[in-house]
């Protein structure tokens, strides 16, 4: 099977994998899977959560070097060397050696980054050093990087305070600073907003030009997938469909339901249409005291950075501005009945998950005020306004810390319920979005679709009458959203009122009673 | 001008050892001051001063404690319990002492606080230093604040689900929950970054170069050079001019 259509034809890299299982575990991740990477040809991976694509990602870039991760049968050619596994004598792969022609960007861009490096430039070149490059070679080779990703004016900052979107372009930069021949990117387009997911697709099409095999793996069709050559649809660890996108494009029936098309819309399933507001009344507005409302609220970084940013976070967790220049949120008045689905867009660093943390008291307001149920939270210790307000982080990492998924979504309930509720409430939560399965499964070893979904159960299982989504969508394959805009729906209708951010427009019209769009640091609605 | 980190270090370790040497109170105090005030410009004496306190506050006092009233050769005494006279002198030399290292752990905290970190990682790989020891350094020097904010976001992630944490000695408490959370997750971390690391090379057994450049500048080679030579003079005197004994 040839995956590309190109009138070159020697494969810089291929793959024939009869199985690849983890150690451990008893069936096989990967099995029946031949590949054939041709330079300047683009192939997209498509399969939902837990189909086996980031596996096959690792493997192919080394990160998953079959012995230490797992055992392969079949064989890997890169450059014309083949190395057979599964035999006597398993070849042993040296990452360096595979990192210098296979790129790598996994699903979280902060994996990649050595976090001892003071500034964006020393963290691009740290590969190149390590290969002992002379330093005006390096230099060259940082800022042509830097400038093919948009990264010149970033050069000097501090890798640990970048935005979500500029760390992904960074990581994406150390794999390709040195010119490696395959570039392979897990969900690369996941929370990038339109700005970025353009200009990716730009750099993808320049290192095409160059004779570069782009791989991209995705569980979304995110538009700049359909000019690839190749589409090579994964279902369960096995390949169920290969050819180009028109032929396997909706509509063809080729495409399992858990793939989504770009745009933030479930997959076409007849229970969940997709719009909340189809089949939910909007609240009566101005009735009685809001759920939520902001009065005036401002918040911005000091100088010091210490009065206005009380507890010492990082600013990668917040987005916003950059240091100490001015406001990130500037008198922003908003309130939200009971019942009410509000969608807060904007481009990403525009603040919005600075906007949510306030909305418990992680972050307070520099001027103005929060209330909750028409009570100033002002003073009220977060974990008191958590009885209320339920927030989903924008990364589950954040919000997961337990051992199993069921010890996760129980941690705190045992304050608001009876002890003897909290085991069943924790067990209905799970099963609302379909993890009942995985009550005993370590957090980290979850898919990220599952992962999102967990933190999601962690938020619902506490019964919130203000619901806090930071960028619920991400990660979500189409399984996934449906049960996402179930639980908002559900949540809703119950009479919590819902904050939802998202920078993704489409996805905010079809779920909220109302859009507002939060840019420099105003809401315009 | 920027300071070279080995600069910066002879200064600190050559002030060190010129004023242990020179047992000058008049010198100590100058030398308390100019580390204190140098460390307030470089906006770093939020930290030194408390850091200091913890180190010098116990010793001073015991010194106090110890030579203030029991000092054999105190001629001057200014009261008296029993066996316990505080004298004059005995309060003399404990404030020459406190003073004197006082003046020492202010130059090296004024010192570690002040260094960049990645310039002396660039400095000591581009002088032979293995690679991996300068990466071991650096993550050793990065790793307070890494696991502050670590702790920072499993918390948040509790206090959005109900765990109540008030100031002070709560805030000591709910560490415990955060505790095995912490472990657990720096372990899964150096689990996905060592794929990273490996796949970047850091285990080239061959030489490295580095991005950074730290200019060394001759006048500051050669001002290292006054610097230690001022230091082992120093001592030198010490042990050759003053009697046995004293």
């Amino acid at each position: 099977m040839s995956t590309t259509h190109s009138t070159q034809t020697q494969p810089i890299l291929s793959a024939g994998i009869r199985s690849f299982t983890y150690f451990g575990d008893d069936a096989s991740v990967l099995e029946g899977i031949d590949l054939n990477l041709v330079p300047g040809t683009f192939t997209a991976i498509l399969g939902a959560s837990g189909s086996g694509k980031s596996t096959l990602g690792r493997l192919l870039s080394g990160w998953l070097p079959p012995r230490t991760g797992g055992t392969l049968r079949g064989f890997l050619e890169l450059a014309g060397t083949r190395l057979d596994f599964g035999g006597d004598r398993e070849p042993r792969i040296n990452p360096a050696e595979w990192g210098r022609q296979v790129g790598f960007v996994p699903q979280d861009p902060a994996a990649v980054l050595t976090t001892v490096r003071a500034t964006v430039a020393e963290e691009l070149a740290f590969g190149l050093e390590n290969a002992a490059m002379e330093r005006p070679a390096m230099k060259a080779a940082v800022e042509r990087t830097a400038a093919l990703l948009g990264l010149m004016e970033l050069l000097e900052r501090n890798p640990a305070s970048l935005s979500g979107g500029q760390l992904r372009r960074l990581a994406i930069g150390c794999a390709i600073i040195a010119g490696p021949r395959v570039l392979i990117m897990d969900e690369p387009f996941a929370s990038l907003d339109s700005a970025g997911t353009a200009g990716l697709a730009r750099l993808l099409q320049d290192l095409l030009k160059l004779g570069t095999a782009v791989v991209v793996l995705s569980q979304v069709v995110d538009t700049p997938l359909l000019d690839a050559g190749t589409w090579v649809v994964l279902e369960n660890g096995g390949v169920t469909g290969n050819g180009t996108p028109a032929e396997l494009q909706a509509g063809s029936g080729l495409l399992p339901p858990g793939i989504r098309a770009s745009g933030g819309e479930p997959a076409p399933a007849g229970d969940h249409p997709g719009a909340v507001h189809a089949d939910t009344l909007l609240p009566r507005s101005g009735a009685g005291v809001p759920a939520l409302e902001l009065r005036g609220v401002s918040f911005g970084y000091s100088a010091g950075g210490k009065e206005a940013q009380p507890r010492n976070m990082r600013r990668r967790d917040l987005g916003g501005k950059a240091a100490g220049s001015g406001l990130v949120l500037q008198g922003i008045n908003v309130r939200i009945q009971s019942g009410e689905i509000l969608a807060v867009t904007g481009p990403n660093g525009a603040g919005k998950s600075t906007l949510l943390r306030h909305l418990n008291g992680l972050l307070r307001p520099t001027e103005g005020s929060v209330l909750v149920h028409g009570r100033d939270i002002a003073g009220v210790p977060p974990g008191e306004a958590a009885r209320s307000v339920g927030l989903l982080f924008q990364q589950p990492r954040d919000q997961l810390f337990e051992r199993t998924a069921l010890r996760e979504v129980r941690f705190g309930l045992d304050r608001l319920f009876h002890p003897d509720e909290a085991p069943s409430r924790a067990m209905e939560a799970l099963s609302a979005v379909g993890l009942a399965e995985a009550a005993h499964t370590h957090p980290a070893e979850l898919p990220a679709s599952g992962q999102r979904l967990l933190a999601l159960a962690t938020v619902l299982a506490r019964k919130p009458s203000v619901l806090a989504l930071d960028e619920p969508t991400v990660a979500l394959d189409g399984g996934g959203l449906a049960l996402l805009d179930a639980a908002v729906r559900s949540a809703a209708g119950e009479g919590a009122a819902v904050v939802l951010v998202s920078h993704d427009l489409d996805y905010a019209r079809a779920a909220a009673h109302r859009v507002v769009m939060l840019d420099g640091g105003r809401l315009d609605g | 001008m920027r300071l070279h980190p080995l600069t910066s270090l002879a200064a600190a370790g050559s002030t060190a050892a010129i004023t242990t040497a020179a047992a000058s109170l008049p010198l100590s105090l100058a030398v308390m001051g100019a580390a204190v005030v140098l460390s307030a410009r470089g906006g770093t004496a939020r930290r030194l001063l408390p850091a200091a306190a913890a180190v010098l506050l116990p010793l001073g006092l015991s010194l106090l404690v110890m030579h203030g009233l029991f000092f054999p050769e105190g001629r001057t005494v200014l009261a008296q319990w029993g066996v316990a006279r505080v004298t004059a002198e005995g309060l003399v030399f404990a404030l020459e002492r406190t003073a004197q290292l006082g003046a020492v752990v202010l130059a090296l905290l004024a010192f570690s606080f002040s260094v960049s970190v990645p310039d002396l990682v660039a400095v000591l790989s581009s002088r032979g230093v293995h690679g991996r020891f300068a990466f071991v350094l650096a993550s050793t020097l990065t790793l307070l604040p890494a696991i502050t904010s670590r702790v920072e976001r499993i918390r948040q992630a509790q206090e959005s689900r109900g765990l109540v944490v008030r100031r002070g000695l709560h805030r000591a408490a709910a560490f415990r929950l955060q505790a095995v959370p912490l472990v657990l997750s720096l372990i899964e971390d150096a689990g996905t970054r060592t794929a990273a690391l490996e796949a970047r090379g850091f285990s080239n057994p061959g030489p490295r170069t580095s991005y950074r450049d730290v200019p060394d500048p001759i006048l500051q080679r050669v001002l290292r050079a006054v610097l230690l030579g001022a230091a082992a003079a120093a001592v030198a005197a010490r042990l050759l001019l003053t009697p046995a004994g004293s």
